[in-house]
C-alpha cells in the first residue's frame, strides 16, 4: 500500500522566482519615483527637528546623505545596494536599516499570523457549521453577525474593541506587545505577550474572517449538492464524515486561493492595526519613516514587503497544489 | 413462494408539504434473489424517486407519504437517515448514473473504496486494501495496484463506473440498484458495462435492480420487467412476455420506439414514437395519466384511474389493454 509519488514542480518554482524578481525590481522603481514626488525629504524633517531652517545646515545633510546626486544615480544607488542585500542606514533612526527592520518584525509576523489564524479557523469552523445547519437557527445567527462585521470599518471594530474589553471590562491591555517593566521570562512572557496580542490580532482579523465565513458556507453548500456527496452517502458515510472529510477539503480550496490574494491585505492592514493599538511592528516603523522623510527605510520596507507577498503567495500555490491532486503547476 | 429479497409495496412520494403533488403514486414490486428486475419508462417518470426512497436517500424537497420497503421481510427505516446506514452498502448498494461526478476529486480512487469497507467492517488496514485490489481486478480495471492511487480525473468515464460498481459491491450487498448505470457512456462501454454486472451478479448471486430508459439494453439483461409511467407502474412481466406481448398501450409505444432487430426481421420494425409528453406532477387528472397520449383511450380512461390486472405473472394497469398477439 503505497501511494504514488507526485514529482516536486522545479520549473514551477524557477519560473515563479524570476517572475518575482522582475515584480519586486518593478515595484522597488515605481515607489521610488512615487515617494520623490512627495513634498519634503529627511534632510529638511531632521533639521525641522533639531528646530532650524538654515538652508547650509540642510544642503550638509542632503549632501551627507546623497540626497544632492541626480535622481537616476540615487535610484542606481538604491537598486545596487537592494542587489547585494545592504539596505544602507537610516540618519533618522541613528540604526542599520536592516537592524531596524528585523527588530521589527516578529512583532509583525507574530499579529499577522494571528490575525490569519482566527479568520481562517474561525471561517472554517463558523463556514462549516453554518452549512451543516443552512437556514436553522445557527446558521441564520452566524451569517447575521457574519454580515454585521463585513459592513463594519476595521478601524472602528478596534477601537471600540479597546474601548470595551480594555478600558470598560479591564480584561486586556490597551496598547503595547508587552509589560516590559514586569521583566517577565519564558512562559509568563508568552502568556504575557499572547495577553497584549489577542485584541490587536482579533481586530484585524474580523473582516477576513466574516469573507471566509461566508466563502466556506457558500462552498460547503455548494460541495454538498454535488453528485459524489450523494454517492458517498449511498455508501453509509456517515454525515459528520461526509461534511468534514469530503466536502470541507473540497470546499477550502476557494478559501486557499482568497487567503492567498489577501495576505498583501493583511500585510497593509497592519499599518493601521498597529497604529491604534501602539503595536511595535514594521507597520508602526513605515509610518514613522513616512512623517520623518526616511525615505530609504520606507523604500526598504515596501520592496521587503512585497518580497514577502510574493513568496507567501508561491508558498500558497504550492500548499494549494498539495491539497488539490488535480491541478498541475506548470 | 419464498420471500422476495426486497419488497416495495404501495410506496407513494410526495413533494413535502404539498400533499396533492404525488411523484409516486403507490408503486409496489418485489426483487427475488439473484434475478435482475428492469424498471423502465421515460425520464420523469419516478425512476430515480423509486431507487433513491430504497435507499433512503430522497432529496429534502420530497418526503414518503405512504407505503413500505421491507428488506427480507423487515421494513426499512427508510426516513431515518442514521439507521439506513447501516443497510447501504451492506445489504442495498447503488450505482449512478454520471461516473464522472461520482467519485470525490481528492481522493485516490481505491481509497473512496476502501472506506466503504472501513466504515462497516472491522478488518486490518492490509487485508482490507487486499480486498480493494481484489474488487478492482474484479471490475476489469488494469493494473489495479497502480490505477488504485490514481485520482479520478486520470480515469474514464468507463473505468470510473467500474470503481463505482466494485464500491457498490464492496461490502458484498445482496441487491444493486443500478440507476441509468450506462447512459452517460459511450455505446460500445455500454456493452462492456453490462457484461460486467451480468458477469459480476452470476458470481455473487447479487439481484439488480436495472433502471433504465432504454428498452434494448433490457431484453437480454433482465428476467422481468416493471414499465413506470408518470409515478405509477404500468406494466410488469417477465421479459419475453413483455417483449413479445405488451398489453399496455405505453408499453406497446416504448417498444414501438425502440430498434429491434427481430422485429425488423419480421417487417415491422418501422419506428414510431409516443405522441406528447409525460404530464407534470402537478396536472390534475382524474383517470388513466396515459389517456391524453393512448390509442385506445375512452371516456372510462379519463373518468377512472385502472387497477392492476394479472395474468399470471404478467400484470397490467389498463382498461383497454392491446390485444394478446404473436409477433407482427
Ligand atoms: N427535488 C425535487 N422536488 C420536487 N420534485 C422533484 C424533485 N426531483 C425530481 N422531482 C420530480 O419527480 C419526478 C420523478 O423524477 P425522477 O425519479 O428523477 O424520474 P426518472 O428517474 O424516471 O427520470 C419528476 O416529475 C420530477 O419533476
Ligand atoms: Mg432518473
Amino acid at each position: 500500500m503505497k501511494p504514488i509519488r507526485r514529482r516536486f514542480p522545479w520549473a514551477f518554482l524557477g519560473k515563479r522566482l524570476v517572475y518575482g524578481a522582475l515584480a519586486m525590481l518593478a515595484i522597488a522603481i515605481i515607489n521610488f519615483f512615487l515617494l520623490k514626488l512627495a513634498p519634503g525629504d529627511a534632510a529638511e524633517a531632521l533639521a525641522g527637528q533639531a528646530g532650524t531652517a538654515d538652508p547650509e545646515y540642510i544642503a550638509q545633510l542632503r549632501a551627507q546623505f546623497g540626497l544632492d546626486q541626480p535622481l537616476l544615480s540615487q535610484l542606481w544607488a538604491f537598486l545596487t545596494r537592494l542587489a547585494t542585500l545592504d539596505l544602507g542606514y537610516s540618519h533618522v533612526f541613528n540604526e542599520r536599516v536592516s537592524t531596524l527592520i528585523l527588530s521589527r518584525l516578529p512583532a509583525t509576523l507574530m499579529l499577522m499570523g494571528a490575525a490569519i489564524l482566527i479568520a481562517v479557523i474561525g471561517g472554517i469552523v463558523f463556514g462549516v457549521t453554518a452549512a451543516r445547519y443552512a437556514n436553522r437557527w445557527p446558521d441564520r445567527a452566524i451569517s447575521f453577525v457574519a454580515l454585521l462585521l463585513y459592513g463594519t470599518p476595521p478601524y472602528w471594530i478596534g477601537l471600540m474593541m479597546i474601548l470595551i474589553f480594555a478600558v470598560w471590562l479591564g480584561w486586556t491591555p490597551t496598547s503595547g506587545m508587552e509589560n516590559v517593566l514586569a521583566f517577565h521570562t519564558g512562559w509568563d512572557r508568552v502568556v504575557d505577550i499572547a495577553h497584549h496580542l489577542i485584541l490587536p490580532a482579533l481586530a484585524q482579523s474580523i473582516f477576513y474572517l466574516a469573507i471566509y465565513i461566508r466563502l466556506v458556507r457558500a462552498g460547503m453548500l455548494e460541495v454538498l449538492s454535488l453528485d459524489f456527496i450523494r454517492v458517498a452517502r449511498a455508501k453509509g458515510i456517515s454525515e459528520r464524515r461526509l461534511a468534514y472529510r469530503h466536502a470541507l477539503r473540497n470546499a477550502v480550496l476557494p478559501l486557499v486561493t482568497v487567503v492567498g490574494t489577501n495576505i498583501g491585505n493583511f500585510l497593509g492592514g497592519a499599518v493601521l492595526t498597529e497604529t491604534v493599538f501602539s503595536w511595535p511592528g514594521v507597520g508602526r516603523l513605515m509610518f514613522d519613516a513616512m512623517f520623518q522623510r526616511d525615505l530609504n527605510l520606507l523604500l526598504s520596507i515596501l520592496v521587503l514587503s512585497s518580497l514577502f507577498v510574493i513568496v507567501a503567495n508561491l508558498i500558497v500555490d504550492l500548499l494549494y497544489a498539495i491539497i488539490n491532486p488535480t491541478v498541475e503547476l506548470k | 413462494m419464498t420471500t422476495p429479497i426486497l419488497a416495495v409495496e404501495n410506496l407513494q412520494i410526495s413533494v413535502r408539504k404539498k400533499p396533492g403533488l404525488l411523484i409516486l403514486r403507490g408503486v409496489s414490486f418485489t426483487v427475488h434473489a439473484g434475478e435482475t428486475l428492469a424498471i423502465v419508462g421515460e425520464s420523469g417518470c419516478g425512476k430515480s424517486m423509486t431507487s433513491l426512497a430504497i435507499m433512503g436517500l430522497l432529496p429534502d424537497a420530497v418526503e414518503r407519504t405512504a407505503g413500505s420497503v421491507r428488506f427480507k421481510g423487515r421494513e426499512l427505516p427508510i426516513t431515518d437517515n442514521r439507521a439506513m446506514r447501516k443497510v447501504r452498502a451492506v445489504e442495498i448498494g447503488m450505482v449512478f448514473q454520471e461516473p464522472m461526478a461520482a467519485l470525490d476529486p481528492l481522493y485516490p480512487v481505491g481509497k473512496q473504496v476502501l472506506e466503504v469497507i472501513e466504515e462497516h467492517e472491522q478488518l486490518p488496514r492490509e487485508m482490507a486494501w487486499k480486498r480493494v485490489i481484489d474488487l478492482l481486478t474484479k471490475v476489469d480495471l488494469p493494473n489495479p495496484e497502480a490505477l488504485a492511487w490514481s485520482y479520478p480525473h486520470k480515469l474514464s468515464g468507463g473505468q470510473l463506473q467500474r470503481v463505482v460498481i466494485a464500491m457498490a459491491l464492496a461490502c458484498n450487498p445482496d441487491v444493486l440498484i443500478a440507476d441509468e448505470p450506462t447512459t452517460a457512456l459511450d455505446v460500445t462501454v455500454q456493452a462492456q458495462i453490462m457484461r460486467l454486472l451480468k458477469r459480476l451478479q452470476r458470481d455473487t448471486g447479487v439481484a439488480i435492480v436495472l433502471i433504465t430508459h432504454n428498452l434494448g439494453l433490457v431484453a437480454h439483461t433482465a428476467d422481468r420487467v416493471m414499465v413506470m409511467y408518470a409515478g405509477n407502474k404500468a406494466e410488469e412481466a417477465p421479459t419475453r412476455d413483455l417483449f413479445l406481448s405488451p398489453r399496455h398501450p405505453y408499453s406497446r409505444g416504448l417498444l414501438d420506439a425502440t430498434p429491434n432487430p427481430e422485429r425488423a426481421a419480421a417487417g415491422g420494425g418501422v419506428l414510431r414514437e409516443i405522441p406528447g409528453t409525460v404530464p407534470s406532477i402537478a396536472d390534475p387528472m382524474p383517470g388513466c395519466r396515459f389517456a391524453p397520449r393512448c390509442p385506445n383511450a375512452s371516456d372510462l380512461c379519463r373518468a377512472r384511474v385502472p387497477e392492476p390486472t394479472f395474468e399470471g405473472a404478467h400484470g397490467y394497469a389498463c382498461f383497454h389493454p392491446v390485444a394478446r398477439e404473436t409477433l407482427t
